[in-house]
């Protein structure tokens, strides 16, 4: 280890939260620096485009906003590795909801202990240092123990690690999921009984839809333990075609579980940038923790907007070891909702995630090719 | 469904930039055909001479320096669409689409001199057009050519850009022309014969769209053509589709002995994909480059870069969030894997590796994939009905390499510089023909 990577576990060592305005920011970039020289000297198709950016990984970093950002959708398209091969202890893949192509970043134990080390903290500082049930609105065939895991599996796996003891709460029969209603509400009472409180977890659709909607079409309303929560994460995507967000999400569970609404939460974070989560206040807004900042850039110019104004999202965090996923801009798009601003003794980056970037509406005669000749392009791609 | 009337043939009711849900409504479809044949019946009436020259008139009148229309023109990038409008270009464009006698849509001419029979293009009725968002240009290309036939025309737009079609059809209706005997007519004989409307439900406005047009136009996405292709239509309707496609530059080696000449082919190049926002079917997005010459391909990329970055100075009007961070992924991987020359924001890119092959996904926002060829030939391997025009930099084998991409269903090859410019044949075909009946006397 050399002596620079002690910005990044000093970073590490702090607590998950600012408690003074901008107290880590000279840390967080000390340890981005230290991250970007890491992989400029580990990861040679990253090298180049560092230095095409013209960018000096050596040079102090002043100002985030001027660290150069790769698109997410980079680990889509190259292998970028910044370990040697025998080092990888994982391979991730994304979920490839909105692409064809999953996205792929390796992990090896620096990596991933830096991963678990900063979900605990924060998933504490969510929910408490205690651990408590967790009953995951899933199936457990879902679980899966290979080398590559999904993305899905690997994320809920993370947050498992604060489960004092798992459950799940649907069954799978014939690959169609099911909730076992009965099922669930015993569980319920039974934790309940032994007053301890629960976190209900699963993705934001999957709690709707296999959760939400079959309790309340059979008119059922169980009681949660006092202090429990439910978090649920993934995005909206698929909700936002039904015409349900988060107002009437949170007021359906309200309906099918008897629990304060502000005890739902819903979970940012992605996997490429694992270990990072942004849990929202009820209300959709986020804090940023010291591990990381958020930058809102324009889309057409691509400089840092104004807070309030909406573009997409930058995230940035010296995290990675074994990729270069340090600063990534993704196709969300959000805005700054305030910046050092106090709020329950947290100070830092604020934030709204607003949703996926719209793409190009009806295009004209030029409109994308049919897929037969992508799937030619691909297969060419394939056999070169 | 809702119908929102939002040009009635002299009034536009919404802004360029507006929402087409606040023009007002229609609720009577047949009232509104009904107005539109009386309006083709003064255009039955009216010497086609007399159409071209309204149409001249506008082209003049949105090229003059100051005016407002000019302006409009400017900042869509459809330069092209008032030196199309031009009397020598649609006098041209007609006469090719009625055999030879643009007369014919006047009345019976003898266009077969042995015969003692004469021929008339009569109008086929009501034109209903489905016209793109992105591309206004299209919208009245294909109105005009509905006029010049002596057509009703019916104009769904899409909610993108709904305002700009009506902007340029109510300033059709401003213009004059003076015919030769002095009599004066204005834009209001062409535009009576049109409506541009707005539906707020796709699917049951479609079908009764459909089922009222005599001729089908569609510009637009393949989801969309194919859409409106499997809607219900009477017997005898004629279909005019102008789907997706794809277009590309060849340059041949023998355009690459000296950065003069290879610089000119780039500046061509450039010009071709910063006309039209790179939306068009006709715009290109893969630069098949030849080996051989003095210049490698990647050095005509590096140029191309330098002549795109001058040619697409302005920020473009369009690109949406998503398209730009698909930009930036392909800046990214070329960066790492090949050779990218870009702007600062998402202005234009251009993307070079060794390693490439084949026609590349559009990417858009003035995006172009330099690719290397061994042979040009080897291009047409890559043809197919899903590919328009092939833009030529080529020297005596022009001719030759367009059999070649033609015959494996390349529509167009015109040299490079000149891919944006609607002509017929067009997708394979002469629409205004398409938009006639063919009788005999």
């Amino acid at each position: 280890m050399t002596a620079q990577m002690g910005a990044i576990d000093e970073l590490l060592r702090h607590p998950p939260y600012a408690t003074q305005p901008g107290e880590h920011r000279p840390l967080l970039r000390a340890a981005v620096r230290e991250a970007m020289q890491h992989h400029c000297a580990n990861c040679p198709p990253f090298a180049r485009w560092y230095q095409k950016q013209g960018a000096d990984p050596h040079a102090e970093i002043e100002d985030l906003a001027r660290v150069p950002f790769l698109p997410v959708s980079i680990f889509k398209r190259v292998a970028l590795e910044s370990v040697s091969e025998r080092d990888v202890v994982r391979v991730l893949k994304s979920s490839a909801t909105s692409s064809q192509t999953p996205s792929r970043v390796v992990l090896d134990r620096i990596t991933r202990d830096r991963q678990m080390r900063t979900l605990a903290v924060l998933m504490s500082a969510l929910m408490g240092s205690t651990r408590r049930p967790f009953v995951v609105l899933d199936a457990a065939a879902a679980q899966g123990a290979d080398v590559e895991l999904s993305a899905r599996v690997a994320g809920l796996r993370g947050y498992l690690m604060m489960a004092s003891e798992t459950h799940y709460a649907l069954d799978a029969h014939n690959g169609e999921l099911e909730l076992n209603a009965d099922k669930l509400e015993d569980l319920l009472s039974g934790l309940q009984a032994r007053q301890l409180p629960v976190c209900l977890i699963g993705y934001t659709y999957m709690l709707y839809q296999y959760v939400v909607v079959p309790l309340a079409r059979a008119g059922r309303r169980l009681q949660l333990p006092a202090g429990s929560m439910v978090l649920h994460f993934g995005g909206w995507k698929r909700l936002e075609r039904q015409a349900v967000d988060r107002a009437r999400l949170n007021a359906e569970i309200e309906k099918v579980f008897a629990m304060d609404e502000t005890c739902v939460r819903d979970v940012y974070g992605f996997t490429e940038q694992l270990g990072i989560i942004y849990p929202d206040d009820g209300h959709g807004v986020r804090l940023a923790p010291v591990y990381s900042e958020v930058i809102v850039r324009d889309p057409v110019t691509l400089e840092p907007l104004p807070d309030g104004a909406p573009g997409l999202l930058e995230f940035i965090t010296p995290l990675p070891h074994s990729y270069p996923g340090i600063a990534l801009l993704l196709d969300d798009m959000g805005r700054i909702v305030s910046r050092d601003r106090e709020h329950g003794g947290r100070y830092g980056t604020r934030f709204e995630v607003l949703g996926r970037a719209r793409g190009s509406e009806i295009r004209g005669c030029g409109d994308t090719l049919p897929e037969q000749i992508y799937q030619v392009r691909e297969m060419a791609r394939a056999q070169a | 469904m809702k119908i929102f009337v939002l040009f009635d043939g002299r009034t536009r009711h919404i802004e360029p930039d507006g929402d087409p849900e606040n023009c007002p409504l229609e609720t009577s479809p047949d009232r509104l055909v009904n107005e539109l044949k009386a309006g083709q019946e003064r255009l039955r009436a009216t010497p086609v001479d007399d159409l071209i020259g309204l149409c001249d008139a506008a082209g003049r009148a949105w090229t003059q320096p100051g005016n407002e229309v000019a302006r409009m023109v400017g900042g869509l990038a459809i330069g092209f669409l008032p030196l199309w409008l031009r009397r020598a270009n649609l006098e041209t464009l007609l006469a090719q689409a009625l055999r030879g006698d643009s007369g014919a849509i006047d009345g019976f001419v003898p266009l077969a001199p042995s015969s003692k029979r004469q021929h008339r293009a009569q109008p086929r009725g009501l034109l209903v057009h489905w016209v793109a968002g992105n591309v206004p240009l299209l919208g009245m290309i294909s109105v005009i050519q509905g006029l010049l036939t002596k057509n009703a025309n019916l104009v769904k737009v899409s909610r993108q850009n709904a305002g700009v079609l009506p902007y340029f059809l109510a300033a059709l209706a401003q213009v004059r022309y003076r015919r030769p005997d002095g009599k004066e007519v204005d834009g209001t004989l062409l535009t009576d014969a049109v409506r541009a409307i707005y539906v707020d439900r796709e699917d049951s406005a479609a079908a009764a769209l459909s089922t009222l047009a005599d001729v089908r136009v569609a510009w637009g996405g393949r989801e969309a053509v194919e859409a409106i292709m499997n809607l219900p239509r009477r017997f005898g309707t004629e279909d005019i589709v102008f789907g997706p496609k794809t277009s590309f530059v060849v340059v041949g080696a023998e355009k690459l002995a000296g950065e003069t000449e290879a610089r000119k082919a780039a500046t061509l190049v450039a010009r071709d994909a910063v006309a039209l926002g790179q939306r068009g079917c006709n715009s290109p997005h893969t630069i098949f480059v030849e080996r051989g010459g003095a210049l490698t391909p990647e050095a005509f990329a590096s140029l191309l870069g330098e002549e795109l970055g001058r040619a697409a100075r302005q920020v473009p009007p369009d690109v949406a969030p998503q398209e730009a961070f698909q930009i930036l992924s392909w800046r990214a991987e070329y960066d790492m894997r090949g050779q990218a020359w870009y702007s600062d924001g998402v202005r234009w890119s251009v993307f070079y590796s060794d390693e490439d092959r084949g026609l590349a996904t559009p990417c858009y926002g003035r995006t172009l994939f330099v690719r290397p060829v061994d042979d040009v030939f080897e291009v047409a391997a890559h043809c197919s009905i899903n590919t328009q025009t092939a833009g030529l930099a080529l020297g005596e084998r022009r001719l030759k390499l367009a059999e070649a991409l033609t015959a494996r269903g390349v529509e167009r090859c015109p040299e490079v510089g000149q891919m944006s410019l609607y002509e017929v044949p067009w997708d394979g075909m002469y629409p205004m023909d398409r938009m006639v009946r063919w009788v005999s006397a």
